[in-house]
């Protein structure tokens, strides 16, 4: 017993109060902003790097469903016009809103539905489905229910169960061993449910979008409600997006 | 002799493998298994042409890799299996036969290893199958209860016992080592980083040394200490994870949720270095992207040290424990014998008994200089597994306060030159689970022609289904995690 409260006073606080303004590593790669400034004639240094495409050009503009932070174009641009912030409140509802153009300051989800909210503003029960998933982002997910961020103190759980759920939360980029089974979980999911990905991975195939071993029809074929960015995002992304999302956030 | 023999790192001419004719390549690799010599790898050197194969040996006793080429260019695609005289061939053999049509004759069990809807002999794969009174059939997967990777598991039970349990992976298969041949470079570091995301750094350092030592690149002492800190905190990371998982599996909550945090310490101390709490980013060919200053180090210590204090106390909570300990005493042993017949490596194997470390038997980067002892645990149970992670960690910490003290100075990043023609080399590192295994080929325009790829958990699978004969079903949960081995490692 005498060990037991020596440890949970080791314990001391260590969650995560404000998760809205957390100040994370200098080091850490978030948004990316890019300058508003003209490229060199003709350059295409940075697009030319990226090892996943998720650069376009005239104008320079990356797509973070794509990236992996790895941060090449930034430190090969010769104009330093590409700076990745440490802001990670990168989460969106828009698959279109994950391009970072000179224009994006920041990004974030469009608050859901009334009925969204009505059924799940309480309490969110995911399930979540790793499809190819290198367990970095499953990593990742399980930090959220870690004693740092708690993420059930606002509701929001993973369950067992797909029965148990209201949605699906998918890591990795879908292969197709996996492609029979995420159908099913998901079917057995009552309605009304929500998909989020989470992870470049599963929102594009990331690194792996060439491999003839993948089956990403499923993404095709249903609506996905919230697009988590990262290889793997940061656990206090997907805690942000989910507030923001079902309004929670104050 | 008639295998070519190197070091780890070692770069060598393709042309010195001697291909044999099947019986002398079949026989001249038992001799070698007959002298202790375990098989890391049986592949092709060229995808393109599989009728020209190598079995790569590894003997730790000399610390030389041992490569015997087998030539199938005539007949059939066929050789008698080592497997029923040496266990540890099995899932190699079978490995091979489903990629390149291989067969090999009596097989004891030939099996799927990452393919699905495998027809085999003719027929569709049948998982194996007791039969009998009181005999039933548990299925799990592949997916899980938790936040976790996908594996499809099948239990022949006996009332509570399991007789056997099968393992049936692949879920994850997502052609790691076909993209790495099409990769350009910086696409392949990227893709090594997420060969298993938890090893992100065991992994990525196995390809750098490798892609490094085929371009005759050299790094300086500080890009090597940078490199071996990393990958230690990874290790610690990954083993306060395990230790949260077990403790968490026997109910134990206080001790799981003090692992965890002190698990966010390690990882957020590789954010500090390199800016991803995995390591991602760091290695770059010749070298490391982010240098330390001072900041960092202060940052790495005051976690580390925090760590260090703090798990002596939880561990001694823990593994004083009754309830804990007679759930981990005694339960999912695998004995030294049959952990040596089978091939276990890494943490498993030493948690067996087997004296098996890479950092010390086929030492690389910064292990060359300055050595990490080896710390083996007799008993093979659960318990040896957990406790050989909290003795590892203070090991650990041990080492990286000593590499952070003496850490040379220097420029972090070399030259990195082009690969050389039709070339091999063999490169092993110890990640948190044993040994990481990278074989990469070029050909004559200096483009790989083959990259294999071994993660530890492609040896250790096997090691958890034999744990578990005898043993409880309930226990299963708590077994597996005492493993902690890795889906998408396996199955690449
Ligand atoms: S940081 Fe992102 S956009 Fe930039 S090169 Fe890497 S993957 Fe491409
Ligand atoms: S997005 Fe990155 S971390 Fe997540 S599964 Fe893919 S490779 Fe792994």
């Amino acid at each position: 017993m005498k060990d037991a409260v020596k440890i949970r006073i080791l314990q001391g606080d260590p969650i995560v109060h404000d998760v809205k303004n957390v100040v994370l590593p200098e080091r850490y790669r978030g948004l990316p902003l890019i300058e508003d400034k003209l490229c060199a004639d003709s350059c295409n240094k940075c697009a030319v790097v990226c090892p996943t495409n998720a650069i376009k050009l005239n104008p320079v503009s990356i797509d973070l469903g794509l990236c992996v932070f790895c941060p090449l174009c930034e430190e090969t641009c010769p104009e330093s016009i590409i700076h990745f912030s440490q802001n990670y409140h990168t989460a969106v509802d828009e698959r279109a809103n994950l391009k970072i153009t000179s224009e994006v300051k920041s990004i974030s989800p469009q608050m859901t539905s009334e009925k969204i909210r009505k059924y799940f503003g309480k309490s969110l029960k995911l399930r979540q489905i790793s499809a190819g998933g290198c367990n970095g982002c499953e990593l990742e997910l399980n930090a959220l229910s870690n004693v740092n961020f708690d993420m059930g103190r606002y509701g929001i759980e993973f369950v067992a169960s797909p029965r148990h759920a209201d949605g699906i939360v998918i890591t990795g980029p879908l292969t197709e061993n996996m492609a029979n089974a995420t159908k099913i979980c998901y079917e057995a999911v009552p309605n009304p449910k929500v998909i989020i990905l989470f992870g470049t991975c599963a929102i594009s195939g990331g690194v792996f979008q060439n491999s003839e071993a993948l089956q990403r029809k499923f993404l095709q074929e249903n609506k996905i409600d919230l697009f988590i960015p990262g290889c793997p995002p940061h656990p206090l992304t997907f805690i942000n997006g989910l507030l923001d999302w079902l309004n929670k956030s104050k | 002799m008639k295998s070519l023999e190197v070091q780890n790192n070692q770069c060598f001419d393709r042309a010195a493998i001697q291909f044999l004719d099947r019986d002398d390549f079949r026989n001249s690799v038992s001799e070698l298994m007959q002298n202790n010599c375990r098989m890391i790898a049986l592949t092709p050197v060229d995808v393109n042409n599989g009728r020209k194969i190598i079995a790569v040996l590894a003997d730790s006793s000399s610390s030389m890799i041992h490569m015997v080429g087998g030539d199938f260019r005539e007949g059939k695609l066929e050789f008698e299996s080592w497997a029923n005289d040496f266990p540890q061939t099995n899932y190699f053999e079978c490995e091979l036969s489903e990629n390149y049509g291989y067969v090999p004759l009596n097989h004891p069990w030939l099996r799927p290893v990452r393919k699905q809807n495998v027809i085999l002999k003719n027929k569709p794969y049948q998982f194996f199958k007791l039969e009998g009174e009181e005999v039933h059939e548990v299925a799990v997967g592949p997916i899980h209860a938790g936040v976790i990777e996908p594996g499809h598991f099948r239990f022949q039970c006996h009332g509570e016992l399991v007789y056997n349990l099968e393992i049936n992976l692949g879920y994850q298969h997502r052609g790691v080592e076909e993209l790495l041949l099409k990769a350009n470079q910086n696409q392949r570091i990227i893709l090594s980083e997420s060969i298993a995301g938890d090893t992100t750094i065991g992994h990525v350092f196995a390809h750098c040394n490798a892609i490094e030592n085929l371009s005759n690149t050299q790094l300086s002492l500080r890009a090597e200490v940078i490199r071996t800190i990393a990958s230690e905190i990874e290790r610690i990371a990954m083993h306060l994870s395990a230790l949260g998982g077990i403790a968490n599996d026997v109910g134990f909550a206080l001790p799981a949720s003090s692992y965890g945090r002190l698990r966010t310490l390690a990882i957020n101390s590789l954010a500090a270095i390199c800016g991803s709490r995995f390591g991602r980013g760091l290695f770059v060919y010749g070298g490391v992207r982010f240098d330390l200053n001072e900041t960092i180090i202060n940052t790495v210590v005051e976690n580390l040290k925090i760590i260090n204090d703090d798990v002596r106390e939880i561990n001694k909570y823990l593994f004083s424990s009754v309830g804990a300990l007679s759930r981990f005493e005694e339960t999912g042993i695998v004995n030294t014998n049959l952990a040596k017949s089978i091939g276990l490596v890494g943490l498993a194997a030493r948690a067996s008994g087997i004296e098996e470390d890479t950092r010390i038997n086929f030492p690389y980067g910064a292990y060359r200089y300055n050595p990490i002892s080896m710390i083996t645990l007799a008993t093979g149970d659960v318990f040896a597994r957990a406790r050989m992670r909290a003795i590892e960690i203070e090991e650990t910490i041990r080492f990286v306060f000593d590499q952070i003290e003496n850490i040379p100075q220097g420029e972090i990043k070399s030259e990195h030159g082009r690969m050389a023609a039709n070339s091999g080399v063999v490169s092993i590192v110890e990640g948190c689970r044993g040994e990481i295994v990278h074989i990469v080929f070029t050909d004559e325009a200096r483009v790989l022609s083959n990259y294999k790829i071994k993660d530890p958990s492609f040896n250790n699978w096997y090691g958890l289904s034999l744990a578990l004969r005898e043993t409880a079903i309930s226990d299963f949960p708590l077994c597996n995690k005492s493993f902690d081995l890795s889906y998408a490692g396996h199955d690449l």
